[in-house]
């Protein structure tokens, strides 16, 4: 068990560690991580295959999706991606503004997707922060293994990250943890808030919050053939990592007269998924909101609503066509309702609620109307707009929370001249 | 008053013939036939409900055994009006209390056309449970954290306490929430006074109220005891009950072994109450009135789940004549085992335990709890 002496020994071994760094060329630090890099993103890695070993195991999921999930979501997360962030956030402000990394870093990480723990760890890296990373508790594997990868490559980088896990309530270690000048904080506004509060006065708190995606199609100009094709490549956005990140979609608004139709499509492309790779553990707290939800629908068209109830009654996915735009609760695990929206007007206003919790969005339209739509979405605060079948393979420089990705870590100073 | 009409009126006055026996001895063929009587008027008289059973084949020639009636979950009383009864006969509708912040939120509705059964089951559960030592023809003084009816008459929660008090109160019971505000001083003052025991009963969050108001701390007299129920639906504070029972112990001097929770909702006629008082001897667990079953579902094969796992909380419930009488909870629950004694006494029924409605919800990953935003 962790203590807090176990706590205050990393933050030492850590300060040894950055001391180390100091001084360094940070090329020389950005080429290994983008070698680490180089090899997640090979499916043959060890790093990948050692995930998909003990990734189910410690998250429920199945392993031909955590596989599937991992072959997409690093297919593109490869060192000249890295390279590429850093080119367009740090070498792009120019020779007069010199960005350095705090003295410490503290990483409190969270959900069970990889992908997000990797860029966490290893952007405080490249900015020669020494890092101490709270593993997430449904994913006690994946920041463990990144240190091990890091390591692998350059000895010396790899000393200034140490991963450590302790329950969320203990406020005594949590306070030893948080005892750092920068601090990121993945999770719910709450678990944010108690961060905040922790947090030491003038520390750099960098807050990822909770957030949601949705796909959005308007079937006007696309063909039957398109509509199926888009039907399936949403299924695969809801299916992969069991609809529990942030880029899966909870809801599709359908923007025509063929929405229940598309639902059904829908539901037969979810069942083909559930095939080939099934939905992982369901807890049962979880399928209890999914079978009330389910249950729910059902009454509301016993009532006479036009809401349509499809998927499997064993819950391994569920398509809810519902009879209006309202918003209603999410069960997540592949649970996913289809919205029928008159116009574009009601399709932005039934949007708009969802605005500050919105990242992605898959859309699926006409190349006429394409650029509007995605522009009108951009403007309701999502910070990915893109084609449906990609929502689980962000590029590694994705603006998350419409923010930069390595400058909220950072310290910016501009270097004037004399004048 | 208009009163139920034909198969109806025969249908409650079975039940409530059963609600007035006294007898707390488990009747399975007796709930049995009943539960499928019951059933077979709602499928006649509550379309929505009949439609709803009909996709899942589940019909009066198919349905044998009161376990294979479908339930409803409690969000569908949000949302439609479920009435085994013409609209125009309605007496009374009692709401969930909704929550606040949540734009456009619904709140759950119960119909009813007489409150001849509601109260019928109040009654005797909260005598076993709540005041199990009081004699025939005994009262005791009542104090309630929560309006009376009169004030908030939608509130099934204030009409309970309005029976009971009507039903057991001294002339001195009283209510301490007046047009929405806790008359903390009035309540603290009455506690005071108190030289008998009292039964001193409100809300989860009432309780946290007073006792944030008050700095100090009093002595109720031995043999009061504490019925909290509801939770803090809605509240910015919300704390354990283990910690609300030891605050209460420290506060009031009511040992915890006289706290008891009440767990019910607006979508059903009858309540669940800790065992604490009526058998002090047996582990502290949930238990309802004979006319109730509670099976513990596992929501993806709607089978009973093993003993010790958790469940859907799934009710059924005979003072749902006028409704639907098999209701699916938002709620988790885990079985508790009674005390080991010969078959048929007292004592020997399974209750449960509530383990809430989203433990591990922290757990899924960053897609945002979405039920929390959504309004659900």
């Amino acid at each position: 068990m962790t203590t807090r002496v176990d706590i205050e020994a990393a933050w030492a071994r850590l300060a040894g560690a950055g001391d180390a760094l100091a001084g360094r060329d940070r090329n020389q630090t950005l080429g290994s991580l983008a070698a680490v890099f180089d090899a997640w993103s090979d499916p043959q890695s060890t790093w990948q295959r050692r995930l998909v070993d003990e990734l189910p195991g410690a998250t429920g999921m199945n392993r031909e999706n955590v596989r599937r999930g991992l072959a997409a979501g690093l297919a593109h997360w490869n060192g000249d991606a890295l390279r590429e962030v850093f080119e367009r956030e740090v070498a792009g402000l120019g020779p007069r503004v010199r960005v350095t990394g705090f003295p410490t870093t503290s990483v409190l990480l969270a959900g069970s997707i990889p992908m997000p723990t990797l860029l966490s760890l290893a952007l405080p890296l490249a900015l020669h922060s020494p890092t101490l990373a709270k593993s997430a508790s449904r994913d006690p594997v994946t920041a463990g293994l990144f240190r091990e990868s890091v390591l692998a490559v350059d000895e010396a980088l790899g000393a200034a990250l140490e991963v450590l896990s302790f329950s969320s309530s203990d406020p005594v270690c949590s306070d030893a943890f948080l005892d750092a000048d920068c601090v990121v904080a993945t999770g719910s506004d709450e678990t944010i808030a108690a961060v905040a509060r922790r947090t030491r006065p003038g520390a750099r708190l960098v807050r990822y919050g909770h957030r949601l995606s949705i796909g959005v199609v308007a079937d006007a100009a696309m063909s039957d053939e398109t509509l199926a094709d888009a039907a399936q490549a949403l299924a695969l956005d809801v299916s992969l990592w069991d609809q529990l990140g942030c880029l899966s979609p909870v809801a599709v608004f359908y923007l025509g007269s063929g929405s229940e139709v598309f639902a059904e499509r829908l539901s037969e492309a979810l069942a083909a998924e559930d095939e080939r790779a099934p939905r992982g553990e369901l807890p049962t707290a979880s399928a209890a909101v999914a079978r009330a939800e389910r249950d729910g629908a059902a009454m509301r068209h016993a009532a006479g609503s036009e809401v349509r109830v499809f998927g499997d009654p064993k819950l391994r996915f569920t398509v809810i066509h519902e009879a209006d735009a309202a918003l209603r609760p999410a069960p997540l695990h592949r649970f996913v309702r289809v919205h029928p929206v008159a116009d574009r007007d009601a399709l932005l206003a039934a949007i708009r609620p969802l605005s500050p919790h919105l990242a992605g969005v898959a859309l699926a339209a006409g190349s006429g109307e394409r650029p509007s739509l995605a522009h009108d979405l951009a403007g309701l605060g999502a910070s990915r707009i893109c084609e449906p079948g990609t929502l689980q393979a962000p590029p590694l420089g994705w603006h998350h929370d419409n923010q930069p990705i390595v400058l909220p870590l950072a310290r910016v100073a501009d270097l004037e001249a004399p004048r | 008053m208009n009163r139920p009409e034909g198969n109806r009126t025969a249908l409650d006055q079975k039940v409530l013939a059963w609600m007035g026996e006294g007898s707390w001895a488990r009747d399975d063929e007796r709930f049995g036939a009943l539960a499928l009587e019951t059933f077979a008027y709602q499928l006649e008289h509550c379309l929505p409900y009949r439609r709803f059973c009909e996709a899942r084949g589940a019909s009066v020639d198919k349905v044998r055994d009161w376990r294979a009636i479908p339930a409803v979950p409690t969000g569908a009383f949000k949302e439609i009006a479920l009435r085994s009864f013409a609209p125009e006969c309605e007496v009374a509708t009692f709401r969930t209390s909704g929550t606040s912040g949540v734009a456009n939120a619904r709140r759950g509705e119960l119909h009813l056309d007489t409150l001849a059964l509601y109260e019928a089951s109040l009654l005797p559960s909260l005598r076993r449970h709540v005041l199990p030592d009081l004699g025939e023809g005994d009262r005791i003084r009542i104090l309630v954290l929560t309006p009376a009816a009169e004030e908030t008459p939608d509130s099934s929660l204030s009409h309970m306490f309005s029976c009971a008090v009507a039903s057991f109160g001294t002339p001195d019971s009283g209510f301490f929430v007046e047009r929405d505000e806790l008359q903390v001083d009035a309540a603290w003052r009455a506690l005071s006074e108190a030289g008998e025991p009292v039964a001193l009963c409100g809300t989860a969050f009432s309780f946290v109220h007073l006792l944030e108001a008050r700095p100090d701390s009093i002595s109720l007299p031995a043999g009061s005891r504490i019925m909290e129920t509801g939770g803090f639906k809605g509240r910015a504070r919300e704390i354990p009950r283990d910690e609300l029972y030891a605050w209460l112990e420290a506060r009031l001097a009511v040992p915890r072994e006289r706290i008891v929770n009440q767990y019910g909702m607006t979508e059903l006629g009858s309540q669940f109450y800790d065992s604490v008082l009526a058998e002090p001897d047996a582990p502290r667990r949930k238990l309802g009135p004979p006319w109730v079953r509670v099976r513990l579902i596992d929501p993806t094969s709607d089978r009973d789940v093993e003993p010790g796992q958790p469940g859907v909380i799934t009710v059924h419930d005979l003072a749902n004549t006028g409704s639907v009488a098999a209701v699916t909870t938002a709620d988790l629950g885990v079985r508790i085992e009674g005390v080991r004694i010969e078959p048929g006494e007292h004592g020997s029924e399974w209750g449960f335990e509530v383990l809430g409605r989203e433990p591990g919800a922290e757990a899924r990953g960053c897609s945002i709890a979405a039920d929390l935003m959504l309004g659900g």
